[in-house]
């Protein structure tokens, strides 16, 4: 287990308790008095900080679940193991925090169940329902850690019989409410049953352990809404500049995504074995960060041809504080994490590791904030510059985030005991 | 029928009657002005949730100098609503009528439309504890009941006329031709984001009287059309895929186990 936790009361754990409550506090407000009240959110810029970080960069850096838990359960990767349940635990809490930073920023919360049934040409409808189903999976995925807590050997078999039906269930209902078609429901439903059969039936093997179509569920999910995010700004043609906005912006988030969720992972495991005491499997860490200088790479390959394809270079250089914040993004969050990462030896220390993956995750949270803050020019209204309350509030999200994340890896047998 | 409003700007004096008139029907209060707000007379700067239809005071260069040359800004119902396709949750409706129409009672406040509007035609109640999203309708609830818009029945120069959307249009081109000199030759709405019911005829070109320029004759949906057409087949695509790479890999892993196994008897 570990030796250390935020419910003793250390410096750390105050200010992280103090950013919690103080963040619940300016939730309260914003309840009671209006969004205008703790933000500086208009008409001219209806969405700022929230969506920016709590939700665009929240899931993109909550990504790092269903890789591990797609690269260890579906394609092999045995040797990371000890990796999965703290990522896919991150995963959970991250998009809990996602679905509160959004109650939080939505006008009316309590109509959210019509995004269910709603519009679907809409990407908003298909980030609803994807993120939903994606929740529900990392809560099936996380289950067998509460089953071995209280050692509930039925309800574990019981979980490894029905998962994979569930997890059928979901993406058929899932396919057809996209199309309202039930040739594609029924198309769907086909190829995940006949993959079903044939692991069943012994033609290719099976995970004894965990069902391959819950795992897979969670990366065909992950996949299409990490890319709807960029979808959601195809439709700002006017307001977002060319430097981000480009018909490539759907394949952009989903790669970056996937690179800053793996790096973000590092980086929490560093920092929980620091700041909590765990103890972290460090060279299945290093040797799965692996992947990403290659996501890395690949994305700064799209982000050069994108800009090319697109004319737009003279407005690297064009000054201001668009083309500033695209060379920060650029050079802080894609080449330099690149460097750190191919440099011999760098990430197989501790220090290297944190460092490199820092500036993968740090590159991202500021690649979603130039899409939806600085990138963003509306006619006749001023600049947006988020209001201390939506820091607090946002501050308060993470930091909530941090003691469930402490209270659940206490709880639940999370982290492989020595 | 598709019907619709043609604002003829040069025959506007700025009374602001259709402002008022707007308030009235929709029983929105008041809001506090100033006379002069620095940027000139135009009150309010801005549309705002009581506020769908603001006159816009613009100074433009003509021939003879410096003059008046009044603008309009309210929804101007696309043929193709953006508002309409970005909201998840079919608060936002395209009537067969032409009036683009909101239910508060599906919405939920994310404020999507405000995002992908090309006019920035909805407005947030920001400061509610339950927050609306508002705009011009039309009058839709008039058009029903076989009236006419407020707007367009108060005006009292004629500058606003409502009726058939293709008719309007037909009018529109009849006043360019009959007087080229009064005119430029554009009809805003007629093609911009692929149409809107509420065209307008200006004496200037319309960027310089603060109409949004630059937009495609693509209706804006059309942008993520393929994106969301592409979900099933992502979805096929990569069940078969993750499904064949899963049995290949462990295929192999199965198999190197049984070599190890085999090499362990030996």
């Amino acid at each position: 287990m570990k030796d250390k936790s935020f419910s003793a009361l250390t410096p750390g754990a105050l200010i992280v308790w103090f950013f919690a409550l103080a963040g619940m506090v300016g939730i309260v407000v914003r309840f009671w008095a209006g969004l205008g009240a703790v933000s500086n959110l208009s008409d001219g810029y209806p969405w700022g900080l929230w969506v920016a970080v709590d939700i665009m960069a929240g899931v993109a850096l909550a990504s790092g679940g269903f890789v591990v838990a797609g690269v260890v359960h579906l394609f092999g990767g045995k040797q990371f193991q000890a990796l999965a349940r703290p990522a896919v635990l991150t995963a959970l809490l991250g998009y809990l925090m996602f679905v509160l930073g959004l109650i939080v920023d939505m006008g009316q919360p309590w109509h959210m169940f019509y995004l269910f049934f709603g519009n679907h040409m809409s990407p908003l409808y298909e980030i609803g329902w994807c993120a939903s189903l994606y929740t529900l999976v990392l809560c099936l995925e996380l289950l067998p850690a509460v089953f071995e807590k209280y050692s509930m050997k039925r309800a574990l078999r019981l979980w490894l019989k029905a998962s994979p039906w569930l997890a059928i269930l979901l993406l058929s209902v899932f396919t057809y409410a996209m199309t309202y078609s039930l040739v594609w429901f029924l198309v769907v439903t086909a190829i995940l049953v006949v993959w079903e059969f044939l692991m069943v039936g012994g033609k290719t093997r099976r995970d004894v352990q965990v069902p391959f179509l819950l795992i897979g569920a969670g990366v065909m999910l992950s996949f299409l809404h990490q890319a709807s995010l960029g979808v959601l700004y195809l439709m700002a043609p006017h307001k977002l500049s060319a430097l981000w906005y480009s018909p490539q912006l759907p394949i952009l988030f989903l790669v970056s995504g996937i690179g800053a969720g793996v790096s973000m992972m590092a980086m929490e495991a560093l920092g929980s074995e620091k700041l909590m005491g765990h103890r972290i499997p460090f060279r299945p860490l290093v040797a799965f960060s692996r992947l990403v200088p290659m996501v890395l790479a690949l994305y700064l390959v799209l982000k050069i041809v994108d800009i090319l394809s697109r004319d737009v270079l003279p407005l690297l250089f064009a000054g201001g504080a668009a083309a500033i914040m695209w060379w920060v993004e650029v050079v802080l969050g894609i080449v330099l994490p690149l460097v750190l990462y191919l440099w011999p030896g760098f990430t197989a220390k501790r220090k290297g590791l944190f460092w490199a993956s820092f500036f993968v995750v740090a590159g991202v949270v500021i690649n979603r904030i130039n899409v939806v803050m600085v990138g963003v020019d509306v006619e006749r209204w001023g600049p947006y510059y988020p209001s201390w309350s939506e820091w607090l509030i946002t501050m308060g999200i993470i930091a909530m985030g941090l003691l469930a994340y402490d209270w659940l890896t206490d709880e639940l047998p999370i982290h492989e005991s020595p | 029928m598709m019907k619709g409003i043609l604002a003829d700007t040069t025959r506007c004096i700025g009374c602001r009657g259709c402002q008022v008139a707007c308030k009235q029907q929709h029983d929105l209060d008041a809001q506090k002005t100033l006379f002069f707000w620095g940027d000139g007379y135009q009150n309010p700067p801005h549309r705002t949730a009581e506020t769908w239809n603001l006159v816009t005071f613009n100074d433009a260069r003509s021939e003879n100098g410096y003059e008046w040359v009044f603008g309009r800004r309210q929804c101007f119902h696309c043929m193709e609503p953006a508002c309409v396709a970005a909201c998840p949750v079919e608060a936002l409706k395209k009537t067969p009528e032409g009036p683009v129409v909101y239910d508060t009672s599906r919405c939920i406040g994310c404020r999507y439309c405000q995002i992908v509007c090309p006019f920035n035609a909805p407005r947030f109640e920001w400061n509610k504890r339950v927050p609306e999203i508002r705009k011009c309708n039309m009058c839709a609830d008039r058009m029903a009941r076989g009236e006419h818009p407020a707007c367009t029945v108060t005006c009292a120069t004629g500058a606003l006329l409502f009726g058939d959307r293709k008719a309007l249009l037909a009018e529109a081109w009849t006043r360019i031709k009959k007087d080229p000199d009064r005119y430029v030759n554009h009809i805003y709405g007629e093609n911009e984001v692929g149409g809107t019911c509420v065209l307008h005829l200006a004496k200037v070109p319309f960027e310089r009287i603060g109409y949004p320029a630059g937009l495609s004759d693509a209706p804006f949906p059309n942008q993520i059309k393929t994106a969301m057409h592409a979900i099933p087949y992502a979805m096929t695509g990569m069940a078969a895929v993750f499904g064949g790479l899963a049995w290949i890999i462990n295929r192999r892993m199965s198999a190197e186990e049984k070599d190890g196994q085999e090499e362990n008897d030996s």
